[in-house]
């Protein structure tokens, strides 16, 4: 009952959070794109965090929804709400296509094969110019703004959708850890041989969360390219800024847990941005070392993410309760 | 525990003194910046880190020595003699966050116009978020998008991607005839960008209008490790002139392996990589005599640029050079405008011609842009390595020396 109290109170202050920012204004934008890769390290956290599945190329299902969305809106004209859905379907069938021979992998094989799926979607994105646009990039059309259409004059409602999108894959990570089929991941993760032994189908399992988290990314890729307007192959299918980031995001969070992905989000997207507004006019570079020092800093201080740090403190919280 | 308390205490006594001091200082401080006119923010977004940084690096060093000239001289007069406030940040190398850092600048810096952002990619991004908040962008960036989108707000400084493409293949068939030898079968190399693309697309339509065989047409990915490939086929397609286009690191694999493979045709490079001190410095004796197009270049106005390499220790590239006369035409924007409001501001840049400063550093001398935001003064120059520097070969009546032609 507490916990549920807790959880309505933290989804209040963040539905309030956007109405406090200017509408037009910067930080409304960086509080979109933080809500947007934390939603995205939650889908990144269903194969990497409950299957136990290091992906480094969730970019190439990021790049599907964003390019899919777009190419429709821009040769169809078709609202991106559904072009989000198309999107999902291509990125589903993407993940299966490259979970069949990638899930027998394990461990760094495993984020190997991955990361160079993402740069072989770079890759066609950048030659098939006719579909594409090519290296040019796609620039979303604006169209009048209208719900229908997913075209906004400003960033609130982006922000919005943000939020309900991160509310939505947070839902679904959980249900996933708690139903049936996250204990058959927990007994994959700790001894696959075993959990073959007593019957579990693992090959089915890894699949299912596989194109679960592939179609999640894509529509994901919808709402940024959304938000972004703007992108290139290298933007969306880019290993560093999107397939690692995300990653990275889950990591320094705590992998495996629901909250993981958002303490990550909430700590990397804003330091980001305020190193690049401190540093960036002064010597070049020096913005991503500092902020490179920080993230090691940050991984050596708790290996095992922000969670352990907020475990804590709830634990110091409850002891006082009780006594 | 005793340690950090005594530490606190530390702290507080030091900002209390701080805090004294300024409330103090306060009344001074505001007095002085009554006297003087409001500075006018103008935002700077470069690459400055990643692959693209010297670039970035070279353009803001254009852009902060028109900016220092022209506070030194006085300010802007129509503004009560306003300094200029150059804000710089850094674009990155990923076009979102070029958007959000020009989001930033216009938000918390309110800044009244954005230079920036060399790389066409970055360019385009910004230009999505400064058309929908009304902030004049100027760039040299080539991308032919960039003017072809119908935006209200964005103005090109040089000649476009497919101009360029064109003029490196006409320019050097004129150097060609010029000096007694035809081209019938040529190679284009370019890299896999949106700068690579658009200007190799110029040069194979050139090439098809001047009914020129197109004899190898190869894309490769930035960064490429191995050119050995390509040179070999460079090799067997029999080409008289290699036209590659690429950044910095591509320029030098691909000169050198091409020397050093003892194959001598004329190169005529697409700016970028091949126009710039480092392209010499990592080459040597292979750089003699390199060609390249570029939009501008430093030769044609002396008196102007030697301040740079004076200030900077190397000669003014093009996208410094280019950079420089953006913020000159920008000012004499603002000067005519009578305001540092970004509307005021698109409009004195619209349809006016600014000559005078640095303008003249451009081909055409002035500066003209067309309803779409292009000028449409500039026309790209070819220039020749020659010595350690960078000699203007065409076209003739800008030319400061004679194109060398050996194939």
């Amino acid at each position: 009952m507490k916990r549920w109290i807790a959880i309505l109170a933290v989804i209040a202050i963040a539905a309030v959070l956007p109405l406090l920012l200017s509408p037009t204004g910067y930080w409304i934008r960086v509080l979109t794109f933080t809500l947007l890769f934390a939603a995205m390290a939650q889908v990144w956290n269903i194969i990497g965090g409950l299957a136990n599945q290091t992906s480094l190329g969730h970019a190439a299902f990021f790049g599907i929804g964003a390019y899919t969305s777009t190419i429709l809106v821009l040769k169809f004209g078709i609202s991106p709400w559904i072009g989000m859905f198309a999107g999902g379907f291509l990125g589903g069938i993407a993940a299966l296509i490259i979970a069949v021979p990638t899930m027998r992998l394990q461990g760094h094989y495993f984020a190997l094969a991955t990361l160079a799926f993402g740069e072989v979607m770079r890759v066609i994105a950048n030659v098939w110019t006719s579909l594409t646009g090519g290296p040019v990039g796609l620039s979303v059309p604006f169209v009048p703004p209208s719900i229908a259409a997913y075209s906004f004059k400003q960033l609130l409602p982006h922000a919005y959708i943000a939020l309900i999108a991160l509310i939505i894959v947070t839902v679904i990570f959980e249900a996933i850890r708690r139903s049936a089929m996250g204990y058959r991941l927990r007994a994959i993760k700790e001894n696959p041989a075993a959990a073959e032994v007593i019957g579990i189908d693992t090959t089915k399992v890894k699949l299912q969360t596989a194109v679960i988290s592939g179609v999640l990314m894509a529509m994901l890729g919808t709402l940024y390219a959304q938000v972004a307007v703007f992108f290139d192959p290298d933007t969306v299918f880019s290993a560093a800024s999107i397939s690692i980031r995300v990653a990275l995001i889950a990591i320094l969070g705590g992998v495996g847990t629901a909250i993981g992905p958002i303490l990550g989000a909430l700590f990397i997207i804003p330091v980001e941005e305020l190193m690049n507004d401190l540093f960036s006019s002064g010597a070049a570079g020096l913005s991503q070392l500092i902020f490179g020092v920080i993230l090691i800093a940050v991984i050596l201080w708790r290996p095992r993410g922000f969670i352990t740090v907020f475990d804590s403190l709830m634990a110091r919280f409850s002891n006082k309760a009780r006594s | 525990m005793s340690k950090t308390t005594s530490h606190r205490g530390g702290l507080s006594r030091r900002s209390l003194l701080a805090g004294t001091a300024s409330l103090l200082a306060s009344p001074m401080i505001v007095s002085s910046a009554r006297a003087q006119a409001k500075p006018v923010n103008i935002g700077v977004i470069m690459p400055l880190s990643g692959a693209n940084a010297q670039f970035g690096i070279n353009s803001r060093n254009g852009i902060e020595l028109v900016a220092d000239e022209i506070n030194a001289a006085g300010g802007i007069k129509a503004l009560g003699g306003a300094k200029i406030n150059l804000i710089v940040a850094d674009a990155t190398s990923t076009p979102t966050t070029a958007g959000t850092v020009a989001q930033r600048l216009i938000t918390q810096n309110e800044v009244t116009a954005i230079l920036g952002a060399f790389a066409s990619s970055l360019t385009i991004a910004i230009s999505e978020v400064t058309e929908r908040r009304d902030i004049p962008l100027l760039t040299m960036s080539f991308a032919d998008q960039i003017t072809g989108r119908g935006f209200k707000n964005i103005f090109q400084i040089v000649a476009k991607a497919s101009a360029l493409g064109k003029a490196q293949l006409d320019y050097t068939l004129a150097i060609a005839q010029a000096s007694g030898a035809k081209i019938d079968k040529i190679a284009i190399m370019y890299e896999d960008t949106a700068y690579g693309t658009a200007q190799a697309a110029g040069l194979r339509a050139a090439a098809k209008a001047a009914n020129i065989d197109i004899a190898m047409d190869d894309a490769y990915p930035l960064g490429i490790t191995d050119t050995t490939p390509l040179i070999n086929k460079l090799r067997a397609s029999g080409a008289q002139a290699v036209f590659p286009v690429s950044y910095l690191n591509d320029s030098l694999l691909l000169i050198r392996t091409m020397r050093q493979q003892r194959i001598t045709i004329p190169a005529i490079g697409g700016a970028a990589g091949y126009v710039i001190p480092d392209f010499e410095k990592g080459l040597g004796e292979f750089a003699e005599n390199v060609l390249s197009i570029a939009p501008a270049n430093y030769d044609l106005a002396p008196d102007l640029t030697e301040r740079f390499r004076k200030r900077f220790g190397y000669f003014m590239v093009h996208e410094a050079l280019e950079h420089a006369v953006a913020l000159d035409v920008l000012v004499q924007a603002i000067e005519k405008a009578k305001s540092a409001k970004a509307e005021d501001v698109t409009i004195a840049l619209r349809g006016a011609k600014f000559t005078g400063g640095w303008t003249k550093a451009m081909t055409g001398g002035a500066v003209e842009f067309d309803s779409t935001g292009l000028n449409t003064l500039s026309v790209p120059v070819m220039a020749q390595w020659r010595n350690k520097e960078l000699v203007t070969v065409w076209p003739k009546d800008v030319a400061k020396g004679t194109a060398v032609w050996k194939s």
